[in-house]
Formats: structure tokens, C-alpha cells, sequence
């Protein structure tokens, strides 16, 4: 016979599984919906897509930003190169790399369910970690976009999963497969350095001897491949990959995001620092406790440098689902290692189970309603109504995170018919220009068949530390030799602003996905 | 025959992070004192700097009582 507090916890239960599935249809609604849209949705998206587009020609896009076409990258290369073979089929296109992105985070919130089974033996909650990942608002956003960083928090979980397990066994092939991981982690995005530095970390905890050999061939394997591609692109790539990433931090923007992150993560970070805690001070330090203080720490804080924004965090998401799966998996399994000795007494075995059983759920559902983000017209206006909840961000939809905090993406809404037809008419205005155009994103010169010409944030990023001039550039605006200047968020150095607001003027002003771009035109004709 | 490597211990780990959060906190706090391109008065990033060097300073303290038990 099913006890009262069972039945509750099962009802509870049920309703957190409900919440967090409704945030997953969510997400592949919006995913679908992002797929399918021909232009950047997020500022930068086509400079990824264009980096895909010269490794499938066999060309590196680390190169020379002062001589035409201005164009750098300033990503590592794994994500693009796993694009590229899609450009051979379909030619240059967001949605592969849209998918591959998608396809990342489902794999990651996979992990995380494995890991969490695995370490806590309760089926359910390692369900609840899987989709509590896929449920924040900072995965929600950059998972299906044409953007390195899904992929490389894939292979930071894949990693930090494999060496957990072959670490402590002394498997050689799976610690080497979890550092070669890393290598691809860090090797798609810099920022898994984090990541690596936690991983060797603990391995130093546990062996330090046999840590220092490998982290000494993990280093070197970087290393090499750091040289070769230093070598290949004639110095640029540490030009533009180390260097032009080196951007201001922005104090207010850090506690912000850590604030909001907080926020919106509370219900789940609290089991997580238990979790943490007991570790460090009842038992051993577990490899996730540790990538979850580094990433937590150290992803925030890059996080609020120019540029980088809530994404930072999204390693630490992971960690943190996996921590606190694995904390309220032991609560609710009764394992008897989970309790320090000094409580014991205190807090009988029985009790915790018992207070579990509805604490554990409520967490979740908490975690749901703070993460929520929903369309609020159309198929989902009769939801929001009985949620009680109104559009707060653009084009009709509701983010719990609003977009009022400084680096937090402010995208995440569905795209609409219009914003399709508003990225078409500027790739036509592009198409009746015989001349080149310089736009400040690169999607309506891809679809209007032209060259992309100029990174404007590479450009703005190496001027501010003294080593781009752009004589080359400000010339051809001041000789007009663009038929057509695209802007929107204006990232270009100021000298290159000043000589498009000398020789251009604004014609029109164009609205698509919630942004304004403007269209400008040389001020005289041509000679 | 397998060699037994010892792990590190939470003494060990503790004295580790309090040396670690101690010098940077007198870094954090050296930046005032020095005056290194400052008008003065801890500013945000200083502060934060400051308060997670003190954190891990007072993590690192509390777990050397702990002794030998493995990290």
C-alpha cells in the first residue's frame, strides 16, 4: 500500500516532470523556428557561418585584418571544421550549424542524466537533471545558434564524465580519451581552459604523481597544435585568437550575471553547494564539485568582460545539475554515506527521506517556474493567461530573466515571416549594389552571393589594444568604394564610425528581429 | 607490483588554498597601498578580487584541522 507522503511525492513529482517538459517543447520550438531562418539571429552568427565556409575551402580565417577583406576569425577551429563539411552539400547556411549546436546540448543534458543515474541511482531525478539543464535560460539561449560554445560544452561534460570514472580506475585508454576531450573542448572554445584546469586539478588531488605525467602530454598535445596553427597562419593566430580576446572586464556586468544566474538557479544551486560542502569537508572532493567551484568562479567572471555575457556560465549549469542530481538522488535513495557523522543522530536517516520526498520535487518545480520562458500569443496565449504571466522581451514572448542585465543575451523569442522578409529586402538592396558592401553582419552578403568583407568586432577589439590602424579600410569609405554600408549594434573602431558618418548618410533604417539596421549610402556619387 | 601514490591530503589541500587566497589578498589590497595607477578607494573589480582571495583564505584555514583525510 502507497503511503501518504509517497502518493505526494509522486504527485509533485509528476508536476515537476510536467514543468520541465513543457520548457523542453519549448526549446525544440524554438530551435525548429531558429533553424529555419536564413540570417544572424545572434550578432556574430555569420562570421561562424563564413569561418565554416573558408575551412571547407581549405583556407584559415586567422589572417591580416589591415589588407582586404578585413576578415578574421577569433574562434579556435574544431566547430567551424565540423561544419564545413556541410558547406561542401548545401553551400554557406546557418541551420547545419544551428543543428549541431542543438543536437550539443541534447547530448550534454544526456551526460548529465547518465552521470546522475550513474553516481545516484534514481532514474527520475537523473531525468530532472537532463532537462534542468536544457531549462536555463543562459542554455536556452545558445544552444541552437551557429556558435562554437554548445559544442564546447558538450566535450567539457563528455570529458569531465569520462575522467571521472577512468581516473580513479587507472584506465589509461579512458583517461587518455577524457584529455584528448579536453583538447577538443578547448580547441572549439577557449574558454575550456576552465574546464582542463579542473580536470587536472583533481586529478592532482587524487594521484598527484601520475597527474603531473599526464597533464605534462595533455599540455604538450596543446601545445603542439597551438604551434602548428601559429606556423600555418603566420603568427595570426595568436594575434587573433589569444590577443584580440583579451577585452576589458566590466565589474557591473560580472555581478549582474552572477546575480541573475543566482537567481534564476537558486532552487538547484543550493542542493548543489550541499553537495559541494559535505565533499569538501565530510568525504572527498568528486571531480564535479570541483568544475563546478572553477567554472562557477572563473566562467563568471569572464563572463563579464566586453563580449562575453551569460553563456559564460553555462558550464557551471552543467556542473550544477549534475551536483545536485546527484545530492537529492542520495536524499531520496537514503544512502548512508551522505550524512556526516555529528547529524546523525540528529537527522535519522528516515526523516531526511521523509522530508525529501517532498523537498526534492518542490525544488525542481521552483527551479522550473524560475527558468520559465514561453511565447505568450497564438498556441500559448491561453497558457500564459492561466500562468498570469505577459510578453516582457521582444516579438510576444516572456523570459523570466527579462532583458534588463548587462551581457544577458537578449534574444531567446521566436522569429516571425516578417523578420524573414526584413533580412531579404537588405540582401536584395545588397544584390542592386554593383559595388562592394560592408556589412556589420555577414548573413545578407552570404545570401545576397557576395563576398564578406571585414569583422567588425575583431577590428574594434585589436584597435582598442593599439594593433589595427585600418588605413586600408577608412580609404576605400573615404573613396566610397562600397555601394552600401549595414549597421547595427556600430562595433566598428571609431575611426572607421567617423569616416562612415563622413562619407555615408543613412537611407533607411530596416527592422528585423527586434533590431534596428541601417542602411547607408555614399553621400555623393561615386567617380 | 602497483606503487601506492598518497592523494592529497585536506591539510595539505588547505594550507595550498589559504597561501593561495592570503597572497592574493595582500594583492588585492597591495594595488591601494602602492597606489599603482589609482586615485584610491577599493574599486569593483578590486573588491571582488578582494573578497574571493578572502574566501579562499578562510576555506584553506578551515580545512587543515582536518589533517590527513584524502582531499
Amino acid at each position: 500500500m502507497t503511503s501518504q507522503p509517497q502518493r505526494l511525492h509522486v504527485i509533485l513529482m509528476l508536476a515537476a516532470s510536467l514543468a520541465l517538459g513543457f520548457a523542453l517543447l519549448i526549446y525544440i520550438l524554438y530551435s525548429i523556428n531558429l533553424i529555419q531562418f536564413p540570417f544572424d539571429y545572434d550578432q556574430g552568427e555569420g562570421f561562424e557561418v563564413h569561418d565554416s565556409v573558408l575551412f571547407s575551402r581549405g583556407e584559415l580565417p586567422y589572417r591580416n585584418i589591415e589588407s582586404y577583406p578585413f576578415y578574421s576569425s577569433n574562434y579556435p577551429p574544431l566547430f567551424h571544421l565540423m561544419a564545413a563539411p556541410f558547406v561542401w552539400f548545401f553551400g554557406p547556411g546557418y541551420w547545419y550549424g544551428r543543428l549541431l549546436g542543438f543536437l550539443g546540448s541534447l547530448l550534454t543534458a544526456g551526460a548529465i542524466a547518465w552521470t546522475v543515474h550513474h553516481e545516484g541511482r534514481h532514474r527520475w531525478i537523473a531525468l530532472l537533471a537532463g532537462l534542468a539543464f536544457l531549462s536555463s535560460n543562459m542554455v536556452y539561449h545558445i544552444g541552437p545558434l551557429f556558435r562554437q560554445h554548445m559544442t564546447m560544452v558538450m566535450f567539457e561534460t563528455l570529458a569531465v564524465v569520462v575522467l571521472a570514472r577512468a581516473w580513479p580506475r587507472r584506465q589509461t585508454q579512458g583517461i587518455a580519451l577524457g584529455l584528448l576531450l579536453l583538447i577538443c573542448a578547448g580547441y572549439t572554445k577557449q574558454l575550456a581552459a576552465i574546464t582542463a584546469l579542473a580536470a587536472v586539478g583533481w586529478m592532482f588531488l587524487r594521484r598527484p604523481r601520475r597527474a603531473i605525467g599526464w597533464a605534462a602530454g595533455f599540455m604538450a598535445a596543446g601545445a603542439a597544435i597551438f604551434l602548428a596553427l601559429n606556423i600555418a597562419s603566420d603568427g595570426q593566430w595568436w594575434l587573433q585568437v589569444v590577443v584580440a580576446n583579451i577585452n576589458e572586464f566590466q565589474p557591473r556586468q560580472a555581478f549582474g550575471l552572477f546575480d541573475l544566474w543566482f537567481k534564476l538557479h537558486g532552487f538547484l544551486l543550493l542542493p548543489a553547494g550541499l553537495l559541494l560542502v559535505y565533499e569538501t569537508y565530510f568525504a572527498r572532493l568528486s571531480i564535479y564539485s570541483v568544475w563546478f567551484v572553477l567554472t562557477a568562479l572563473l566562467g563568471g567572471i569572464a563572463a563579464g568582460t566586453w563580449g562575453a555575457g551569460d553563456s559564460y556560465f553555462t558550464t557551471s549549469i552543467a556542473a550544477m545539475c549534475i551536483l545536485s542530481g546527484i545530492c537529492l538522488s542520495r536524499i531520496l535513495s537514503h544512502r548512508g554515506d551522505f550524512r556526516p557523522k555529528f547529524m546523525a543522530r540528529a537527522l535519522p536517516g528516515r526523516r531526511i527521506v521523509s522530508l525529501g520526498l517532498v523537498i526534492v520535487p518542490i525544488l525542481y518545480l521552483g527551479y522550473a517556474r524560475a527558468t520559465l520562458k514561453m511565447p505568450t500569443a497564438g498556441a500559448f496565449a491561453a497558457l500564459a493567461q492561466a500562468l498570469n504571466i505577459e510578453a516582457n522581451v521582444t516579438n510576444g514572448f516572456f523570459d523570466s530573466a527579462t532583458f534588463n542585465v548587462g551581457g544577458y543575451a537578449r534574444i531567446g523569442y521566436f522569429l516571425t515571416p516578417q523578420d524573414t522578409q526584413a533580412g531579404h529586402q537588405i540582401a536584395d538592396l545588397i544584390r542592386q549594389s554593383d559595388r562592394p558592401v560592408l556589412s556589420e553582419e555577414a548573413g545578407f552578403s552570404m545570401v545576397a552571393g557576395r563576398e564578406v568583407i571585414a569583422n567588425p568586432t575583431q577590428l574594434r577589439n585589436l584597435y582598442l589594444a593599439g594593433l589595427y590602424e585600418g588605413r586600408q579600410l577608412i580609404e576605400m569609405i573615404e573613396e566610397q568604394q562600397f555601394g552600401l554600408v549595414i549597421l547595427r549594434a556600430q562595433f566598428y573602431p571609431l575611426p572607421v564610425l567617423v569616416a562612415i558618418g563622413q562619407f555615408y548618410r543613412t537611407e533607411a533604417v530596416i527592422r528585423m528581429n527586434g533590431f534596428d539596421y541601417s542602411i547607408l549610402y555614399p553621400k555623393e556619387p561615386a567617380p | 607490483m602497483p606503487q601506492t601514490e598518497h592523494p592529497i591530503t585536506k591539510r595539505q589541500l588547505g594550507i595550498g588554498l589559504a597561501v593561495f587566497g592570503g597572497v592574493g589578498t595582500a594583492a588585492a589590497l597591495a594595488i591601494d597601498l602602492l597606489e599603482v595607477g589609482r586615485e584610491g578607494g577599493i574599486g569593483p573589480a578590486q573588491a571582488l578580487a578582494l573578497g574571493i582571495a578572502v574566501a579562499i583564505l578562510l576555506v584553506g584555514l578551515s580545512l587543515i584541522p582536518l589533517g590527513d583525510a584524502p582531499a
